[in-house]
Order: structure tokens, then C-alpha cells, then sequence
């Protein structure tokens, strides 16, 4: 039971509180509105995503926010002037993965921490965005192949789920059942162990980090694609809770370690909460402080099952012994 | 204060979760501030939301944050809660063309305040930008004699600041005989203070003596650059300053003996937000044609430029 909580306690406490809009706000359950809320996840998921596969790789990419926003922009930009909608959306994953391959350069080869390297590479990005804009979002009426990638749906549910299940299966898949992705955590859980063992590290992290801005792209089209709009701070606010949404999930699933159903899982908590919180009329400054306690809670009730925990498998030991 | 509002915040939440059983639910508003960290935003919503609440209407009351995407989920979120109406203050009808379209769909009737017209929306209440721009230029312009040199402080991430940039450029193109001596765009950040102070600090030493006025594109802007002006010891009326939006704080600037704020063009950001509501009352409560409160897609409503001629009209409470 212990074991249990300690792996879903956070997502328990996110079920309760979902439950809790089901009973008191309208709609809040209602089909629509749930396949609302995954559509919503998606752009978080996404970028969370990426935010994951670097810090499994023991990197933080502080830049995915801005990189996508440039993503979008760089998109829009060549959409807006009649470019086929393939090619701006190959520019546009271009950005991202290019952001993420400086990134990672910067960080193995000139070996700059990653906290510094990606902050300097926001701050570019974010430049450039308003560079390339000069403060004016790109506005207009897209075409539909373009717009169909996020708008669009399948068998009746929309491409944005599909992308978020598509990417988050293949980055469990790259995680959990290839020797890359073993390589990948093991680098991130013991570096030097992992060098010393032949594991090509420095290539790990790499990859880590390009994937992130590979994911920051992937996000950028869609967001483009969602809103018919390119603005040079789109995803700004992507950041905090891509963050957010990636420690929840490292506290649930595999406790402590960055892991992808963790991440999809708090994700979905996380725009379920706000989704909720609008649904009951909650003023907006309301809203902050629920989310704040919310997540603080969440967290607070699986880490205080995890200590519990340790400390009855300290005293089985000890008795054992 | 903030006492009475998180009272106010657990009331309503708590009225909200008990709402099923109300035997006649009131009207309810929506109102969406694009930034409520940005002062206009949040007097326009605020007044907005007051003007409702006056009225015994549930008022939800939110913040984009200045995301669009969050703009845009709000917007799908309010969709599903299906309120009586929506106001939307600084918003992005464009960017979130969709989101809007939805809403309309569901026949939720939505007014926005300086957002920009949308074939979705009723009607957007606003100032006429153009106008402003060109009220602050020739103010300005008309304080120097229409003569010397002058140092602006620009913000192009906001249409409406770049709207004021853009006329006084056309002005100065037809007053050859005033020269801009020094610009600074402001970045768009979360510290722009610190941004605006950095820039005019270097602006005003390395130009000191050589300008009659400074231009500033919102309030916010003329402060910092009052309170850098201040410190070095010029006096009112040395150098004229004018900006543009309005409020308590550049009203008593404006009045300021010690102050070198001059003027302002008053943006009527209150009354925006109180005339959304009653035109919301007359359309979706009363039923009347919104034809009877606009005939255009745009609620104009006039901006007065406030100097020390007519400020103490603006400081009584």
C-alpha cells in the first residue's frame, strides 16, 4: 500500500481534486470538455517532454520556451509569405533542433553548464524572435494543410492528442526499451559510473538536449498551427509549468527520476486544474493560489509516503539484521 | 484590502460550487484581461468586473497572463461554462481568431475593449489611437515652438504604443524644424523599469542641455524618466515631458510643483470597462439590437489631454 502511494500519490491527490470539479463544475466532466483539456495538454506535454529527456540526461534546457516561440515565429514567419507549408514546418523543427544542438555543444564540448548555456541560448532565441517580428505577431488566415496538423482531427479525436500520444509513447519507448535511452538515464543517474562503465556520455547528453529543442520545434508548429499565429513570446508561459509539470511527474511513477507517464500524467493535472478552476468561476488571482497549493500538496503528501517509506525499510533492515 | 478580495475570491468559489442550486442564477460575466499585470489591463477589466458586480451579475474574472495560448484556453474553458456574456480587455481576437469564432458559435456575446474588431465579436470599445498619437505630438511639438530637439521613448511590442511612435514620426516628418536628438525602445520585459531607466539615464547625460522635450508612449515610461530628471535637479516646465494613458499617480505628477511631468493624454480606462457592461446589459439582458448601442464595430470613446490647465478637474476624488 506504502509502495502504491509513494508511486501514485501525487497522481491520487490530482484524481481528488479532479473528482471534485466533476461534482461541482459544469461540464467539467463532460466528454467535450475532457477531450478540451487533453487538446490544451498537448502543447505542455509536448515541451515537457523534451524538458524530460534532457534532465534524464542530468541537463537542464532553461531555453525550450523561447526556442519554441522563435520555432513559431521562424514558421509563421515563411507561412505568412507563401512558403509550402512542408517546408516552414521542416524550418521550424530545424530552429528547435538546431537551438538544441548549440545547446548540447555548448555544454560537451566547451563544456559551459547546461543551466548557463541555455539561458544564454533563451536569451538569443528571444532576440531573434523580436528581431524577426519586431514585436508584430504574424497574423492570417493559414492554409488549411498547415492549420489541419493541429486542428484537424482523427476517427473523431484531434490531432493534438494524437501528436501528444505519438510523442510521448515514442519517447517512452526511446527511454525505456532501447539501450540509447538506458544509456541516456544511466548517464543522468551516475555520470562518471556511466563513462567509466563505456557509456559515451557526452554523446547522451547531446542527444538529451537536442531532442528537448527538437520537441521545443515540434510544439512551436503546433502552437502556430493551433492559434493561425506566430508571436515572438507564444510559449513564454509554457516554461514555468513545463517545469512544473516535469518535477510532478518525478514524483509519481518512478519516484525521483524524470520519466514520460509522470510528466503526461502531471501535465494533464495541471490544465485539468486551471480548466477546472475557470469552470468554477475562481478569480483569476484564486486560481494561482489553488495551483500553488494544490501542486505543493500534491508533492508534500507522495514525499511524506516516500520518507515513510525509507524509514520503515530502514527499520525491516535493522531488525532483519 | 487584499483581505476583502480573498474573502470575496472564497465566496464566490464557494457560491460557484454551490451553484446548482441556486433557484434563479443572475447574469453571468466573464471578463478576460489579456496582462492584468499591466495597469490599463487590469483598471479596464477591474472597472469591467465592478460595473457587473453593482449590477448583482456573477462576475469570473480572468488573467491571460499575456500568453495567447492561455488566451486561447480560457476562451475554449468559457466556452464550456456557457456565461450570459464575455468582456475582453486588451485581447487578441485575431491571434485567437478560432477561440473566438467558438464563442461565438455558442452564442455567447462578446464585447472587447481595445482589442481591434473581430467579424466574432459585437464591438470593440476604444479611443481613437491615431487620435491620441497625434493629441501628445502636437502638444508636444506646440511646447517647443515647433523647434529644437526632442528624445522619445518608444515601445514597439504593443500596438497601441507603436501606433502613438508611428504619428509622432509623421509629425516630425512635417515639422522638419524639431530633430530627434536620442531614442530608446524599450525591450519587452518583465523588468522593463529597469530597461527604460538604464536607456534614459545615458540619453539624458550624454544629451544634457540639448533637448525641449521627451516623449514617452505610455505613463510608465514618463515616470522613470520624471524620477531621472528629478535627480539630476531640473524643474518643472525646463523640459517638457508628455505621455499618454492617465491615471491618479500622473495626475498628481502632472500637478507637482517638484514633478517635470507635464502632460498626458487620458485614456478613459474605467469608463471603458463600465460602458462594456451596460452595453453588455443592453444586448444580453435586455435584449436590445447592439445596433442601438454602436452602429460600427468600434464604441469610440474620446481621450482628453490633461496638462496643468485642466488637471485639478482629474484629481478631485
Amino acid at each position: 500500500m506504502t509502495a502504491l502511494l509513494s508511486r501514485f500519490g501525487t497522481a491520487l491527490a490530482g484524481f481528488l481534486v479532479l473528482l471534485f470539479f466533476g461534482a461541482f463544475a459544469e461540464n467539467f466532466a463532460s466528454p467535450g470538455n475532457l477531450s478540451l483539456i487533453l487538446k490544451d495538454t498537448a502543447f505542455l506535454a509536448v515541451l515537457a517532454i523534451g524538458f524530460t529527456l534532457a534532465l534524464a540526461t542530468a541537463e537542464l534546457d532553461l531555453s525550450i520556451a523561447d526556442v519554441a516561440s522563435l520555432a513559431a515565429v521562424v514558421t509563421g514567419a515563411l507561412i505568412q509569405g507563401g512558403t509550402m507549408p512542408a517546408l516552414a514546418v521542416l524550418a521550424g523543427l530545424a530552429t528547435g533542433l538546431g537551438a538544441g544542438l548549440v545547446n548540447g555543444f555548448a555544454v560537451t564540448v566547451l563544456g559551459v553548464p547546461s543551466l548557463i548555456a541555455t539561458l544564454g541560448t533563451a536569451a538569443v532565441a528571444r532576440g531573434f524572435g523580436f528581431m524577426i517580428t519586431q514585436g508584430v505577431a504574424f497574423v492570417g488566415r493559414w492554409p488549411r494543410e498547415f492549420t489541419g496538423l493541429a486542428r484537424g482531427s482523427l476517427l473523431g479525436v484531434s490531432n493534438m492528442i494524437w501528436w501528444m500520444a505519438a510523442i510521448g509513447l515514442l519517447a517512452w519507448v526511446l527511454l525505456k526499451r532501447t539501450r540509447t535511452g538506458l544509456h541516456m538515464l544511466a548517464t543522468g543517474e551516475a555520470d562518471e559510473a556511466a563513462r567509466l562503465a563505456g557509456i559515451r556520455t557526452r554523446r547522451m547528453k547531446r542527444l538529451g538536449l537536442a531532442l528537448a529543442g527538437l520537441l521545443a520545434g515540434v510544439t512551436a508548429v503546433l502552437l502556430a498551427a493551433s492559434l493561425s499565429s506566430a508571436a515572438p513570446n507564444m510559449a513564454g508561459d509554457h516554461f514555468l509549468y513545463a517545469i512544473a509539470a516535469v518535477l510532478l511527474g518525478m514524483t509519481m511513477i518512478e519516484p525521483g527520476r524524470p520519466n514520460i507517464p509522470g510528466t503526461l500524467l502531471a501535465a494533464f493535472m495541471l490544465k485539468a486544474l486551471g480548466n477546472g478552476l475557470v469552470l468554477l468561476g475562481a478569480p483569476y488571482y484564486a486560481q494561482d493560489i489553488a495551483l500553488g497549493v494544490i501542486i505543493t500538496g500534491s508533492v508534500a503528501l507522495s514525499s511524506t509516503v516516500m520518507r515513510r517509506a525509507a524509514f520503515t525499510k530502514r527499520l525491516n533492515l535493522r531488525a532483519a539484521a | 484590502m487584499l483581505r476583502r478580495d480573498l474573502l470575496g475570491a472564497s465566496a464566490a468559489m464557494m457560491a460557484m460550487a454551490a451553484g446548482p442550486a441556486a433557484a434563479q442564477a443572475p447574469f453571468e460575466l466573464a471578463v478576460i484581461g489579456f496582462q492584468m499585470s499591466s495597469e490599463t489591463h487590469a483598471r479596464a477589466a477591474n472597472a469591467a468586473a465592478a460595473a457587473a458586480r453593482a449590477k448583482g451579475w456573477n462576475v469570473t474574472l480572468l488573467n491571460s497572463e499575456g500568453s495567447l495560448p492561455k488566451h486561447a484556453e480560457q476562451f475554449d474553458a468559457l466556452v464550456q461554462r456557457k456565461p450570459g456574456g464575455i468582456v475582453v480587455c486588451m485581447g487578441k481576437p485575431t491571434e485567437a481568431d478560432a477561440q473566438f469564432a467558438a464563442a461565438a458559435k455558442a452564442g455567447i456575446p462578446v464585447i472587447t475593449i481595445m482589442s481591434g474588431s473581430s467579424p466574432h465579436t459585437l464591438f470593440d470599445v476604444v479611443v481613437n489611437e491615431y487620435q491620441v498619437g497625434a493629441q501628445a505630438a502636437l502638444w508636444l511639438l506646440g511646447r517647443m515652438n515647433y523647434r529644437g530637439a526632442l528624445l522619445t521613448v518608444r515601445f514597439e511590442g504593443n500596438a497601441a504604443t507603436r501606433i502613438r511612435g508611428k504619428v509622432l514620426d509623421v509629425v516630425l516628418s512635417e515639422n522638419q524644424a524639431v530633430t530627434v536628438l536620442g531614442r530608446h525602445a524599450m525591450a519587452r520585459t518583465a523588468s522593463w523599469q529597469e530597461d527604460v531607466r538604464a536607456g534614459m539615464q545615458a540619453l539624458l547625460l550624454r544629451n544634457r542641455g540639448r533637448y525641449g522635450g521627451i516623449w514617452a508612449s505610455f505613463d510608465g515610461q514618463a515616470y522613470v524618466v520624471d524620477d531621472l530628471l528629478q535627480a539630476q535637479g531640473a524643474k518643472k516646465g525646463e523640459v517638457s515631458i508628455i505621455s499618454v494613458d492617465g491615471g491618479k499617480e500622473t495626475y498628481r505628477r502632472i500637478a507637482d510643483p517638484e514633478s517635470t511631468l507635464m502632460a498626458t493624454v487620458a485614456i478613459p480606462f474605467e469608463e471603458m470597462g463600465q460602458r462594456a457592461t451596460a452595453a453588455m446589459e443592453s444586448i444580453a439582458v435586455r435584449k436590445q439590437p447592439a445596433a442601438s448601442v454602436t452602429a460600427g464595430p468600434y464604441l469610440l470613446l474620446e481621450a482628453e489631454l490633461v496638462d496643468q490647465s485642466n488637471v485639478a478637474r482629474y484629481l478631485t476624488p
